[in-house]
């Protein structure tokens, strides 16, 4: 099933006319393949797609959380967890507070990294860990921190190489074990986060399109990691303009590994690798 | 008149790209888009491997980076690599397709979207079907289809899986498929 743009833009339309989201300013390439997905999974053409859309609003949140991407991992890259340990961090250990955003969170995984981490550094209790998604299932399967174990993905070696090894200093070892953190069951084929960690971080349902800042707070840290891929340079440039916003000057924003700030934004942040720091 | 070019090649493709790059001049007047799967466990370094043959600069690109003629751009490991219609680069973590992420057929299609039939796409060796309908696309939309000889490839199901698919318009060897690519200015 091909879409046209048209086409693509009649579901643009639809959304928008009969809900607060808007995709107009999503990527289109993936949009479309989004969108032909959901086509093929509900075995419906878009006419069809469109009035069910217009007179079914639990249908509508259920297409628009279809249309999310929600891929995440255990410490995913575990160079941006490196520096976020060795070159990041240790900048805010002499704060009382430190306040964290994970914009996009996903099913949380990266959340529990980060406060694996932290712990791992004596940071966590001075942390607050906020975490908001478009995807209010996603954010539900945040809370209840079960996944899919699938050894062969490697979040082990991940967790090994950001929380027990130092690449700057090759003589140091912590042997730290994984049921500090989490219980894994090869039966079920799941990890389990450990309860002290589930009860810390705030979840919210929050749209980065739409803006505003659901916390209202100011933060140190913001991560939004892979989200911003879906997005034309536009919004980016509105979602950067919100995080510039909502960082103290010094905190800094953390992109995923591919991702890239352009434009006239730039200037009022400094870059580091995958790390932008507010001036 | 061509405007680009893109490779997919998987299970013993890599001395094939290795030799291709290593061959193109330093003014290479095309860019090369680059769909390769990797192993699983290998996820770092590939970049680096190709870059030491390579004359032309090869990068992983940034999402929507400009693509620029003369240079090599390698689909990020873990991520689909897409071509907009405003020929930057999209990244995606969408679902693998076929177990693949980055997806031959992804970066197929939306290329051939793009440049339309001044594209041409080379399938090379691999052990999968991947590719094949990416190649199919580019050659309905005009752009010229090129696989390697399967008599060739270390692994022929790729470039079988296309050759059933989509009626080429070359069947090469490497060392054709780099006579043709020197000779388009």
């Amino acid at each position: 099933m091909v879409l046209t743009d048209q086409e693509v833009n009649y579901f643009i339309n639809t959304i928008r006319n009969t809900s607060s989201y808007d995709f107009s300013e999503y990527s289109e390439k993936s949009l479309k393949r989004r969108l032909q997905k959901i086509l093929i999974d509900n075995n419906m053409d878009l006419v069809a797609l469109i009035n069910k859309l217009k007179t079914n609003k639990d249908f509508l949140e259920k297409i628009v959380k279809d249309i999310t991407v929600n891929t995440t991992e255990l410490f995913r890259d575990p160079q941006i967890w490196q520096t976020l340990r060795y070159r990041i961090l240790p900048k805010f250990s002499g704060n009382r507070n430190i306040n964290i955003w994970h914009a996009g969170c996903s099913t949380g995984q990266e959340v529990y990294s980060m406060m694996i981490l932290l712990n791992e550094m004596g940071m966590l209790d001075k942390a607050k860990i906020f975490a908001s998604d478009l995807n209010t299932d996603a954010l539900e399967a945040a809370k209840k921190g079960i996944y899919k174990y699938r050894f062969n993905i490697g979040y082990l070696d991940n967790f090994d190489k950001v929380i027990k090894e130092n690449p700057y200093n090759y003589d140091e070892y912590n042997d730290v074990s994984y049921d500090k953190y989490f219980k894994i069951d090869k039966v079920t084929d799941t990890i389990a986060i450990n309860d002290f960690l589930k009860k810390k971080p705030i979840f919210r349902q929050h749209d980065l399109v739409q803006g505003g800042n659901l916390y209202f707070a100011k933060f140190d840290l913001i991560l939004c990691r892979n989200v911003i891929i879906y997005f034309k340079y536009s919004l980016q440039n509105k979602v950067f303009k919100l995080f510039h916003d909502h960082l103290y000057t010094n905190g800094y924003l953390v992109l995923g590994m591919h991702e890239t700030m352009l434009g006239e934004i730039t200037s009022r942040f400094e870059k580091k690798g995958q790390a932008y720091r507010k001036k | 008149m061509y405007k680009a070019v893109v490779i997919g090649g998987s299970a013993g493709s890599f001395q094939v790209i290795t030799k291709i790059l290593s061959s193109l001049p330093k003014d290479f007047p095309l860019p090369v888009l680059l769909s390769l799967h990797r192993l699983k466990h290998v996820r770092s370094g590939f970049v680096e491997a190709l870059s030491i043959k390579s004359k032309i600069p090869i990068v992983e690109p940034y999402d929507k980076e400009t693509i620029k003629p003369g240079r090599g751009y390698l689909a990020p490991s873990n991520y689909h690599m897409y071509v907009e219609l405003n020929k930057r680069i999209a990244l995606s973590t969408e679902e693998p397709v076929n177990h693949s992420r980055p997806s031959i057929d992804l970066t197929f299609e939306t290329a051939a979207q793009a440049y339309r039939d001044k594209i041409i796409g080379i399938i090379l060796s691999g052990a999968n079907r991947d590719g094949a309908h990416g190649l199919k696309k580019l050659k309905q939309l005009g752009g010229t289809a090129i696989v390697q000889d399967p008599n060739e490839c270390q692994v022929r199901t790729m470039t079988e899986a296309s050759l059933k698919l989509t009626s080429v318009d070359h069947i090469f060897t490497t060392q054709q498929i780099i006579n043709f690519l020197l000779k388009l200015k």
